[in-house]
């Protein structure tokens, strides 16, 4: 820590470096008086001190929300790329916080998550933020073929957008593809490999399919704590890249058996919740969930079975649900008659 | 009444000194001058004169606030002249004594989606409606360490306040009232701050003081969560607990001194006892005796119940209540009475 740049007299400067104290945090971690033992400075000087560390370590002074308001950032949010589905979801994902998308195998998370990466790359008044997505899988290899797919009928999917706009982006070209295989590699490349593209403009999505299946895969029941350590620190670092770039994070989950009836944490009706338990879902903002359902819709020459998306919890969103059905072209929101 | 040096807010060898010296209490300081004292007592001119500033600061006895010694017949005028913050949940406001207390601190626990952010966003607009619709007309700082204050939501809020308000105006008072009470006026009134780590909530509360000097109609402060920030990136638990001790003296300050009501919020954990896991709010048994009164959120199948389960004037009580578009909310009239039977029965058995 540089002491020179705090705007305080050298006196005090020189006794903080006596004392040992190494950085801002260890300074403002200190009660005073305990401060003015280890400096030996008055009173007076310590409280200098104090408030030209926590003046450094603050980012911007209180704003208002009308401030905020104003801004254009404030409302911003990433579409799905399916009006339907838009509306429930009051515009997309914000683009800051973590979103979690938990279902069943089969579900059709993979499906929404395939086409967002391809949402993102529209200009914002399309519902995109005009850059591309990073995608981490863990537990299969990326379907390939399957975006290849959405990318050729996109502009069916997406009747909204001039068709010349559509062809003049090149969607497979902005979807940068990790695999991490365990959480040793997770952790290379959220702390090394995403924050450089973030960086750089490159993407402005990240979506991580799946945390669940590293956590669930690689530690015993006896390891619970070692478990919640990991977990705490992969999801703060998350949580980190999301606010520091304001990039939205998709994360899905898979989801766990219920057995207990009397479950006063979980309003849930259905017999699974997502996994991973209070510890991430302490600090998840938006926990969308996916079924399938028993009915089938067609649409031409197609069929597929009708899924449920609901938005278990979000500070802005009421609870509520939509049909949707999973096409060639992609995810689109039923219609229930 | 005699009050001892050792409590004054001075550096410990400085203390020493005075009591080598044979000063015992502030009323053997009174008296004298700064270069005496230093010969006397072999400290520095300015520790003197530091010394006999904190005795002429701190007084006789107690501290800057209860400098004049109060009856009991004082305090409680005291404090019958404090508003309430209604919540605009009239059973939550009953369980509450009225609504949220101005001069305390609360805080609100409960699992992930139970409705806490809602409760403090409603909490920060209900803040400001007009005296004259039985609100305090404060302002509110936001500390939202979590990035979960979602504009869109507060606009939503604000909206169905002003709404419900505008229905309410009867004389030319609230007519008059009602034209600088608008959503525009409540987010211009709202503070925000976004603090992403523990040294950042640290420090922005050291400058609070401050800010609130400048803002003297802030009578609310909410964090949104006060366990967030430090529930990572602690290996040493030991200094977690005394950080949070000192925050909590910090808030407890801000409170009495600034005329302001403190929410926080924290997150529920889960504890193993026996074989059997319970949910209990986090940050320890020690910061459970920091706030004045908490609020548990929490879930009874697919009702929302909240239930006061700390608080030093009223007994235990829980009460429905639901989260609809315009905010935090009573349930419904027809299903009230059901539910506060069914909860009683549900304490009996619960524990």
């Amino acid at each position: 820590m540089n002491w020179d740049q705090l705007e305080l007299h050298p006196r005090i400067i020189a006794a903080v470096r006596r004392a040992g104290l190494r950085s801002l945090p260890d300074v403002l971690s200190v009660s005073g008086p305990d401060l003015q033992r280890l400096t030996s400075l008055s009173g007076s000087d310590v409280q200098q001190l104090l408030t030209a560390a926590a003046n450094a370590c603050r980012r911007h002074p209180p704003i208002t929300a009308l401030e905020l308001h104003r801004r254009s950032e404030s409302g911003l949010r990433l579409g799905v790329g399916c009006p339907v589905l838009d509306q429930l979801l009051r515009g997309g994902l914000p683009v800051g916080g973590i979103t979690e998308l938990s279902g069943q195998s089969g579900a059709g998370k993979t499906q929404l998550a395939l086409q967002i990466c391809l949402s993102v790359q529209y200009p914002t008044q399309y519902g995109g933020l005009d850059s591309g997505a990073v995608y981490i899988c863990t537990e299969d290899s990326f379907p390939i073929r399957r975006l290849q797919q959405l990318i050729r009928n996109q502009s069916l999917l997406r009747s909204d957008v001039p068709p010349t706009l559509i062809s003049s982006l090149q969607f497979s070209d902005h979807v940068y593809v990790e695999h991490a295989a365990d959480l040793d590699s997770l952790q290379v490349c959220l702390s090394r490999r995403v924050p450089l593209l973030l960086a750089r403009g490159l993407v402005r999505l990240l979506v991580v399919d799946s945390l669940a299946a590293l956590f669930r895969s690689e530690f015993q029941a006896a390891d619970w704590l070692e478990r919640t350590k990991q977990l705490i620190t992969f999801s703060s670092t998350l949580r980190h890249l999301s606010l520091e770039f304001t990039t939205p994070v998709l994360c899905i989950n898979q989801v766990t058996d219920v057995f207990s009836s009397d479950d006063s944490l979980s309003q849930l009706s259905s017999s699974v919740s997502p996994a991973l338990g209070l510890v991430w879902a302490n600090q998840v903002m938006v926990r969308l969930m996916m079924r399938r359902l028993q009915a089938t819709v067609t649409h031409g020459d197609q069929s597929s079975a009708l899924r449920r998306l609901e938005v278990v919890l979000a500070p802005h969103l009421a609870q509520g649900g939509r049909d949707l059905a999973v096409w060639r072209e992609g995810v689109r929101g039923v219609m229930s008659s | 009444m005699q009050r001892s040096v050792f409590s004054l807010s001075l550096s410990p060898s400085v203390k020493r000194k005075l009591v080598n010296a044979g000063f015992q209490f502030t009323n053997d300081l009174l008296h004298l001058k700064p270069v005496q004292l230093s010969k006397e007592a072999t400290l520095s001119q300015l520790e003197a004169l530091e010394v006999l500033q904190a005795v002429r600061k701190e007084g006789g006895g107690g501290d800057a606030g209860a400098s004049s010694s109060l009856t009991a017949l004082d305090l409680l005028q005291k404090e019958q002249d404090l508003r309430r913050i209604v919540t605009f949940s009239s059973q939550l406001d009953a369980a509450l004594g009225g609504g949220l207390p101005v001069g305390k601190t609360t805080e609100i626990c409960g699992a992930p989606g139970v409705g806490k952010t809602q409760l403090c966003l409603q909490l920060a607009v209900d803040v400001q409606v007009p005296q004259c619709f039985g609100g305090i007309g404060g302002q509110v700082v936001y500390i939202d360490t979590e990035g979960s204050f979602l504009l869109q939501r507060v606009v939503d809020i604000a909206t169905a306040a002003v709404q419900h308000c505008s229905l309410l105006v009867e004389d030319d008072e609230q007519r008059v009232a009602m034209t600088t009470f608008t959503v525009e006026t409540i987010l211009s009134n709202t503070f925000l701050v976004r603090c992403h780590d523990y040294v950042e909530l640290l420090a922005e509360l050291h400058l609070l003081p401050d800010f609130l000097s400048d803002h003297p109609r802030v009578r609310l402060l909410v964090i949104d969560s006060v366990a967030f920030p430090f529930r990572q990136h602690f290996e040493d638990l030991s200094q977690r607990t005394r950080l949070l001790n000192g925050l909590a003296q910090q808030l407890i300050a801000m409170a009495t001194s600034h005329n302001m009501a403190v929410l926080m919020t924290n997150q529920m954990t889960t504890r193993l006892r026996g074989g059997q896991s319970q949910q209990v709010p986090a940050l320890g048994e020690t910061w459970g005796h920091a706030p004045t009164s908490r609020l548990l959120l929490h879930w009874a199948g697919s009702r929302r119940l909240a239930a006061i389960f700390k608080s030093p004037d009223h007994t235990g009580a829980t009460v429905q209540y639901q989260i609809t578009s315009e905010g935090f909310r009573d349930i419904d009239q027809s299903e009230q009475t059901h539910t506060v039977q069914s909860t009683a029965s549900q304490r009996d058995t619960g524990h």
